[in-house]
């Protein structure tokens, strides 16, 4: 079996109904999927597969043989965020950080999807599988709203650093 | 001051979003064996027969840990408060609740370490069960503890008591007694990462422990008790917590981890199921709590009676302390001059409770405010009145005798009403927190006025 994870190929030697996200965490150390609740209940190891959100605890590496994944380290640097990224760091929708990899990787693919700006109901459909113990979603809708309106880099107002002062500017946002 | 009031990119945030914040379960060290525990299907039973050894001999176990493999079995969350230790690491003869550990196994799988727990020969004599609290003070309830269903521990007595005043004289004076009893219930925290740990033996002797705690000093002391080992053997990697909310500050996994490293020399992690976290660790309190109030047809609130018991479940962890806040909040931000508090913690065959926000507080706000809207809907007076009237203010005393500074009632009161639309009258509008005087100032009052004076 061979999976392409993040654009770099991979030859899968984990028995063939083993869960995706066993895959991505222990055979390719790949760990920003989450064993949240290993049954498909809250949305903490939701990758994408071709482009789809799907759920990486239910499904089996067989039947996703020489797919396409994308995982959260997939869609960014810490010096090049993409825009939702950005907008989670920004606009503080990420509090414990958990749940925040299923969340960006959802909401990745629902702006992939409506390519433009995306309302409250899209969103809360979008990740209506998806569980913040921490912060209560309206920071996080905010987010992806605020991400699909380009509106990145702009709303967060943060401070300038001054001299002494760590670097508070956020790097690679798309201003 | 610069920071203060603007808005500063979180340390934490980058990790976040890019995928790079290292939780417990996201550590890497090399292979790891996975651990499983063999859990009580008892509410409370005897252990009548346990055999590890068909287990032990199976492929790909290397180390099963029982009571008899802990150096100080054991212990409690509070010892060092004085709060005599009372549950086993390991269950030793006898089960309390449905889901508490008998053994656990280090495999080199998950699914190998299952199946050795289930080739673990274990025999059970059920016992009866109590789950009502309301109950556990009857002569014929099942016990719990050879001690008996209450913690006995609160200086010469077997429940918490606070006192003052006379509560007798203010019930006499009462134009009505409004009473009331209520329930909170259980609620699991449920942090989106489940309990978890990881612990690696070092070369040197020292044990690596990679924990989801919500308190590291504390939890380092709790494994160093059970291992009878000094601090310095340990060494705790931690505070990237995936939620806690209070149900990471009891120690579940980290003593565990330890010892299965210790016995096979091998790094182990155990990583609880969401069934495990939802089924077997521990949860707020349930409560009951029965408050009788002396009011006046004025609205003053002359006395409260307060009989509270607090379900601890089967062991005591942190509810001795939850119970003791409890007692000090019983009588909300209200200015009550008499008060007559006994709270118990009882026992029960629940999981047991322990820390979750405002842990002990919020369950006696909840009765205290439902409990002043049913005095107002009595005795006719509108609840943001009554609320006001009897609010805290500067030199009112607290139920545990602190003299209020700086108290906030009035205040918060007040900005409440104005962001839900409700209109009060002028004399209640311009309330503030500075001591009382005039109409605020009753006969009742002035005497612990003057009591505290006496007093100071």
């Amino acid at each position: 079996m061979n999976l392409t994870v993040n654009g770099r190929e991979h030859e899968i030697t984990s028995p063939p109904l083993t869960p995706l996200l066993h895959v991505l965490r222990e055979e390719l150390e790949i760990t920003s999927p989450k064993a949240g609740c290993q049954q498909g209940g809250c949305g903490t190891c939701t990758v994408l597969v071709d482009g789809e959100p799907r759920r990486s605890c239910l499904t089996a590496v067989a039947t996703v043989d020489g797919a396409s994944i994308t995982t959260l380290e997939g869609l960014g640097e810490a010096e090049s965020l993409s825009p939702l990224q950005a907008a989670f760091h920004e606009l503080y929708a990420a509090q414990c950080g958990f749940c925040t990899p299923g969340m960006i990787v959802a909401s990745t693919a629902l702006l992939e999807r409506v390519g433009g700006p995306v309302d409250r109901d899209d969103v809360l459909d979008a990740l209506g599988g998806h569980y913040c113990r921490c912060t209560g979603y309206v920071k996080i809708v905010d987010a992806v709203m605020a991400a699909s309106r380009g509106e990145v880099g702009t709303v967060g107002d943060l401070p300038s650093s001054e001299e002494g002062e760590p670097d508070v500017a956020i790097k690679g946002s798309p201003a | 001051m610069k920071a203060v009031g603007a808005r500063l990119p979180r340390y934490d945030g980058v990790g976040h979003v890019t995928g790079r914040t290292q939780y417990v379960d996201d550590v890497r060290v090399g292979r790891v064996l996975w651990a499983k525990a063999l859990r009580s299907p008892h509410d409370h039973a005897a252990i009548t027969k346990l055999d590890t050894s068909k287990a032990e001999s199976m492929k790909g176990v290397h180390a099963i840990i029982t009571s008899a493999d802990v150096p100080r079995n054991v212990y409690g969350h509070l010892e060092g408060l004085g709060v005599p230790g009372d549950e086993p690491l390991l269950a030793d003869g006898e089960v309390r609740y449905k889901g508490q550990p008998i053994a656990v196994v280090a495999a080199e799988s998950e699914e190998a370490a299952m199946a050795a727990v289930d080739a673990i020969e274990v025999a059970y004599e059920p016992r009866p069960a109590l789950f009502d609290i309301r109950t556990a003070l009857d002569p014929d309830a099942p016990q719990i503890h050879p001690w008996g269903n209450v913690y006995p521990h609160y200086g010469p007595y077997n429940h918490r008591r606070v006192r003052k005043g006379d509560v007798d004289a203010a019930f006499d004076k009462a134009d009505f007694i409004v009473e009331g009893v209520y329930r909170p219930q259980a609620i699991e925290q449920m942090p989106m990462e489940t309990q978890v740990a990881l612990c690696v033996p070092e070369a040197n002797g020292r044990l690596t422990i990679y924990s989801c705690t919500q308190a590291m000093y504390f939890s380092m002391g709790v494994v160093a008790a059970h291992l009878e080992v000094p601090l310095n053997k340990l060494k705790f990697i931690g505070g990237t917590v995936g939620g806690g909310f209070g149900g990471k500050v009891d120690t579940a996994t980290d003593t565990i981890c330890a010892l299965l490293a210790l016995k096979s020399r091998k790094a182990v992690k155990w990583r609880w199921t969401r069934e495990e976290e939802f089924l077997v660790s521990s949860t707020r309190a349930a409560w009951h709590i029965e408050l009788a109030d002396a009011v006046t047809k004025d609205g003053w609130i002359l006395g409260r009676r307060t009989l509270t018991l607090h379900d601890s479940g089967a062991y005591a962890r942190f509810s001795p302390y939850g119970l003791t806040k409890h007692a000090f909040h019983h009588s909300g931000a209200y200015t009550i001059p008499n008060l007559h508090f006994d709270g118990f913690v009882a026992f029960t065959n629940r999981v047991p409770s322990t820390a979750m926000r405002g842990f002990g507080v919020t369950s006696v706000s909840f009765a205290t405010e439902t409990h002043l809207n049913r005095i107002a809907s009595v005795i006719g007076v509108d609840p943001w009145e009554l609320r006001l009237k009897n609010a805290n203010r500067i030199g009112d005393t607290t139920g545990n005798g602190v003299a209020l500074q700086d108290p906030s009632t009035v205040a918060v009161t007040l900005a409440a009403a104005d962001r839900v639309g409700i209109e009060l009258g002028a004399e209640y509008r311009q309330m503030d927190s500075e001591p009382r005087t005039g109409a605020l100032l009753p006969e009742h009052l002035v005497a612990q006025q003057r009591l505290n004076a006496e007093a100071h």
